[in-house]
């Protein structure tokens, strides 16, 4: 039932009137990627950077200025060839962010609403309905009006209605983001284990990092309408493409210097104080380029054990504890970076001297003009 | 009597304050909150409570006030009921309710379309659309009503003979049932459009795209999703609409009479007018009139309290406006033809009859006859001393309720949104009674509560101010409490912490802040009463001529050329202050004080 997904060189501008006049502005730039059939593709990024867009002209909600969507081999949205099929006609589900459940209607009337409109009566229609509140473990509210619903609750009955009619490709527009902490995280597994159990395709939209990783086969990062990186959680993790990515997923500290050499896949840094630095390329640099060096705090050691390269002298300038784990201000290398040690004991007092072990397969080299 | 009471407040809150200022610790008199509160509803029972307990008086009594004073002698329900069996009177209720159903219904028409255009498609121009839109809103009712009859009495209307030069046989009766719902209708579609406007704006277009993702098609959509939730919001324009049209006293005035088409306010009105006035019956029918509105309010708020559902979620939505294609231009057409209808044809018509000489009109080109036209309708006017007594009159009277009504209102939306003032929730509960009363029906109730009490207020111009202020209590004090609500908890309690008392905190902070509000709360006041016709009728004296109520007199003489002067002269007054009003409280005046959104809130119940 569940088909794959292509999006080839999407993009979208929208025409914006300001106080100088009318301006054009590219929300979705020439964004390509496949999602293959039954696989959960996550689009993370900043709010503004055209996620939504995305989701929409998948949907055909919106419509692009240029570029192809095909889902199962067929080309519903090409508006070079004039074609656009409306989304009544796309067979997808969507999930939207403030869920728009009708208020006007039950739980079991909401979800049944997208059979009526297929002409599903009857049996098939009850049966679909209660697999469906089944699913999202909602069967005993099926007649309550979905006002009296908390939201969580209100957001399963979107769920449902999305999926009750099997559709080829589920949308998920940031369905989390409206709920507190401790629901979400409580859906956000549901969620992964309700769409894998159906085996649909789903194509995920959130701005939340850890969502992502989690609900996620793989994660595509966007930023300003551009698609910068898309791959495995892991992969974007430890492998950033770019100094964006890496910041977005945590990698906050950044080392400025010039690229001395090369080896294979390390390079060696020069920063500010002189010293060299080793960390791994990404990209093919030229000796003599200013560079910056990306990594997480939490990749940095403080007096780390026994002997290794890219051992530094520093400083603890200063020292946040967190409770499970403490946030040192390190001034090293003739700046200032962050360390993060887990545990709920702080080692390392104010003004502390120490060694700072920064592991070179933590440490990504990118351009500095980018 | 206002002035007394407000000195009183100072006094007594002062006292706490000087008090609490001066030994820092000292404590807060607690009979000053019971005071203030017995204050306020010692107000408002003088206002609302005693003249309407006088209309119900009168409606169960038969004895004439002025020539026997006040008697419960033969009070009984069964003098209310000899009333309500007479056939004159159910005809009069029959016909209002004709008039204001179908009048209720053609504003729905059109109200919606307007509506849907200036919200939910690309028609082009639509804010302009939009803004014209609600010019209707401020025409009295007499005017149009005037206006309507130049163009469309069967006999001399200028439609008319439009139509007779074009040799179509066919002839508008403006002077007809039918006439009366067609004003109606045009005049009170724009609360319809407000109100549903307001729901389509607020309605998460999400779900009407979930509706398009689940497969409905466009026109299954719209009769599942977008309808059903915007009922609500219909359904209390249209009792709203149908209340205001009920207390309209203008419009079947003028178009009704002549085809003897009496209505519930007409007929309360000649009741009086007979010789001896019927001031039982009269007070009994506009019992009649309060119930049927109670009911339809009572309705309405029941509607608009219930779940609304186009606040479900609190974001604000991105409009998603249909293309129309050239289609946008048919629809930019029709909503230039409504405003053509309700706006231009009556400024035409209004012009034409105040500039010429004679209305008779031979042929086109006569009326284009540059001699035909001079200024001796105005002259005239001006010749005769009551005009200007009349304008300034009604001035007086709308500075007396703007400042009455004003600080009655600030002091009223303060205490019950800012105190915890023993018996507030009655002062809120008593303040919206009026929401109940037509305007006509304040006037008879205020006529019976002064009229038989020599030296009292009737006859003065206080009588007038007093019930406009009573009319348009719940208005002002609900834009006001709005304008507070906005006015956060801490900025106040900050200046308690500080050290001030209560009333230096309003002073020094409060007032401030809400003060773009309190002005547009009374500039408002001062607009309609203004224009006040239906409570005017029973309470001016020779003396103490209205505006409106000398306008009413110019067309019963029969002289239409004064009449459609006067009401210029009236429009360009009203619309010098409305332009005011709007500049008052033009964005990005008064810096951080809260904006006033209240012009068309405050006129939605005057009509
Ligand atoms: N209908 C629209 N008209 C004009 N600009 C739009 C419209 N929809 C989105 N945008 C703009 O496009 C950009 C991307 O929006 P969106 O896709 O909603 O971002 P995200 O979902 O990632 O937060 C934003 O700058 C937004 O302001
Ligand atoms: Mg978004």
């Amino acid at each position: 039932m569940s088909s794959e997904l292509r999006v080839e060189q999407l993009r979208k501008v929208f025409t914006t009137t300001t106080a100088q006049g009318s301006a054009l502005k590219a929300a979705v730039d020439d964004v390509s990627f496949t999602i293959a059939a039954g696989e959960i593709v996550v689009l993370l990024g900043p709010s503004g950077c055209g996620k939504t867009t995305t989701l929409r002209c998948v949907a055909g909600l919106e419509h692009p200025t240029s570029g192809k969507i095909v889902i199962g081999g067929t080309v519903y949205t090409d508006p070079q060839a004039g074609v656009l099929v409306p989304p009544r006609n796309r067979n997808l589900g969507m999930v939207f962010q403030s869920y728009a459940v009708w208020p006007h209607m039950t739980v079991r009337q909401n979800v049944a609403y997208p059979l009526k409109s297929r002409g599903v009566k009857g049996a098939a229609q009850d049966n679909a309905v209660r697999d469906a509140l089944d699913l999202v473990e909602l069967s005993a509210y099926a007649d309550r009006p979905v006002t009296q619903l908390s939201g969580g609750q209100m957001q399963r009955v979107a769920l449902a209605r999305s999926m009750v009619y099997q559709p080829q490709i589920l949308l998920l527009d940031e369905p989390l983001s409206n709920l507190d902490a401790q629901l979400r995280l409580r859906l956000r597994d549901d969620l992964r284990r309700i769409i894998k159990r159906v085996g649909l395709t789903a194509l995920y939209v959130t701005h939340d990092q850890t969502e992502a990783v989690v609900l996620g086969d793989r994660l595509g990062v966007m930023r300003d309408g551009k698609l910068l990186q898309l791959d495995t959680p892991s992969a974007i993790y430890n492998s950033p493409a770019d100094l964006f990515v890496a910041g977005f997923t945590g990698a906050t500290n950044v080392i400025e210097g010039r690229l001395v050499s090369r080896d294979g896949a390390f390079g060696v840094v020069a920063v500010a104080s002189g010293e060299h630095v080793m960390a791994r390329m990404g990209h093919d640099i030229a000796p003599g380029t200013p560079v910056r060096v990306a990594l997480r705090p939490d990749n940095v050691a403080l007096n780390p054990a026994g002997e290794g390269r890219n051992r530094f002298l520093g400083g603890v300038t200063s020292r946040h504890y967190q409770g499970t784990q403490t946030v040192y201000q390190v001034s090293v290398l003739g700046t200032a970076i962050e360390a993060l040690e887990v545990g709920s004991a702080a080692r390392y007092d104010e003004n502390s001297q120490v060694t700072v072990g920064l592991p070179a397969e933590a440490c990504w080299v990118y351009p500095a003009d980018r | 009597m206002v002035d007394t009471g407000a000195a009183s407040l100072t006094a007594s809150e002062k006292a706490g304050l000087d008090k609490a200022g001066s030994d820092r610790i000292g404590v807060t008199r607690a009979w000053v909150p019971w005071a203030w509160s017995g204050f306020l509803i010692a107000m408002l029972a003088f206002l609302v409570l005693y003249p309407t307990s006088m209309l119900l008086i009168g409606a169960l009594t038969t004895t004439n006030p002025v020539v026997e004073g006040y008697s419960l002698a033969d009070i009984s329900i069964g003098n209310f009921l000899a009333v309500v069996m007479n056939p004159n009177v159910a005809a009069a209720l029959g016909n209002a309710l004709i008039a204001c159903a179908g009048g209720t219904a053609v504003a729905v028409a059109i109200g919606l379309a307007f509506a849907w255009v200036v919200v939910r498609t690309n028609t082009p121009c639509k804010g302009l659309i939009a803004s014209a839109g609600m010019l209707p809103l401020f025409v009295p009712p007499l005017v149009a009503g005037v206006a309507w009859s130049i163009l469309g009495s069967p006999k001399t209307g200028l439609l008319n003979l439009l139509l007779n030069k074009a040799g179509i046989p066919f002839r508008f009766d403006l002077y007809s049932m039918p006439g009366i719902i067609f004003v109606f209708g045009i005049y009170y579609a724009p609360y319809v459009y407000m109100f549903t406007a307001a729901a389509l704006r607020n309605m998460d277009p999400a779900l009407e795209e979930a509706a398009e993702i689940s497969g409905a098609s466009a026109t299954r959509t719209m009769a599942t999703v977008t309808f059903p939730l915007i009922m609500p919001a219909i359904l209390s324009g249209m009792l709203l609409s149908f209340v205001v049209m009920l207390g309209i006293y203008g419009i079947p005035a003028v178009l009704g009479a002549p085809a003897n088409i009496s209505v519930l306010t007409t007929y309360i009105f000649a009741l009086t007018a007979w010789s001896p006035p019927r001031y039982n019956t009269a007070a009994a029918v506009a019992v009649i009139l309060m119930i049927v509105t109670g009911v339809l309010v009572y309705l309405q708020q029941k509607i608009v309290s219930g779940r609304s559902y186009t606040t479900v979620a609190g974001k604000a939505f991105r409009p998603r406006p249909l293309n129309l294609g050239k289609w946008r231009f048919l629809t930019l057409g029709l909503a230039i033809l409504y405003l053509f209808v309700v706006v231009v044809l009556p400024t035409i018509a209004l012009f034409i009859a105040a500039f010429r000489k004679f209305l008779f009109i031979k042929d086109i080109p006569a009326l284009f006859e540059a001699k035909q036209y001079g200024w001796q309708h105005f002259i005239k006017m001006f010749d005769n001393p009551l005009t200007i007594a009349s304008i300034i009159n009604s001035i007086k009277v709308g500075i007396i309720t703007a400042i009455v009504g004003g600080l009655l209102s600030f002091a009223i939306g303060y205490t019950i949104t800012r105190t915890r003032a023993p018996g507030r929730r009655m002062i809120d509960v008593i303040t919206t009674i009026p929401v109940a009363i037509p305007g006509l029906v304040i006037g008879v109730a205020y006529l019976w509560a002064w009229i038989g009490l020599p030296g009292g207020l009737y006859g003065t111009l206080w009588i007038l101010a007093l019930a406009f202020v009573a009319r348009f209590i719940p208005d002002t004090v609900k834009a006001l409490s709005t304008s507070l609500l906005q006015i956060h908890r801490e900025l106040e309690e900050a200046a308690w912490i500080c050290g001030r008392g209560t009333l230096s905190t309003i002073a020094s902070i409060v007032l401030p802040l809400a003060r773009p509000g309190v002005v547009a709360a009374m500039t408002l006041l001062f607009i309609l009463s203004m224009r006040e016709l239906g409570s005017s009728l029973f309470l001016y004296s020779s003396g103490t001529m209205v505006m409106a109520v000398q306008l009413l007199g110019y067309y019963e003489g029969g002289n239409i050329g004064i009449t459609a002067a006067f009401s210029l002269v009236q429009m360009v007054l009203l619309g010098v202050l409305i332009s005011f009003t709007n500049w008052l409280s033009r964005p990005g005046r008064g810096s951080g004080a809260i904006k006033p959104d209240i012009a068309p809130t405050g006129v939605v119940r005057s009509g």
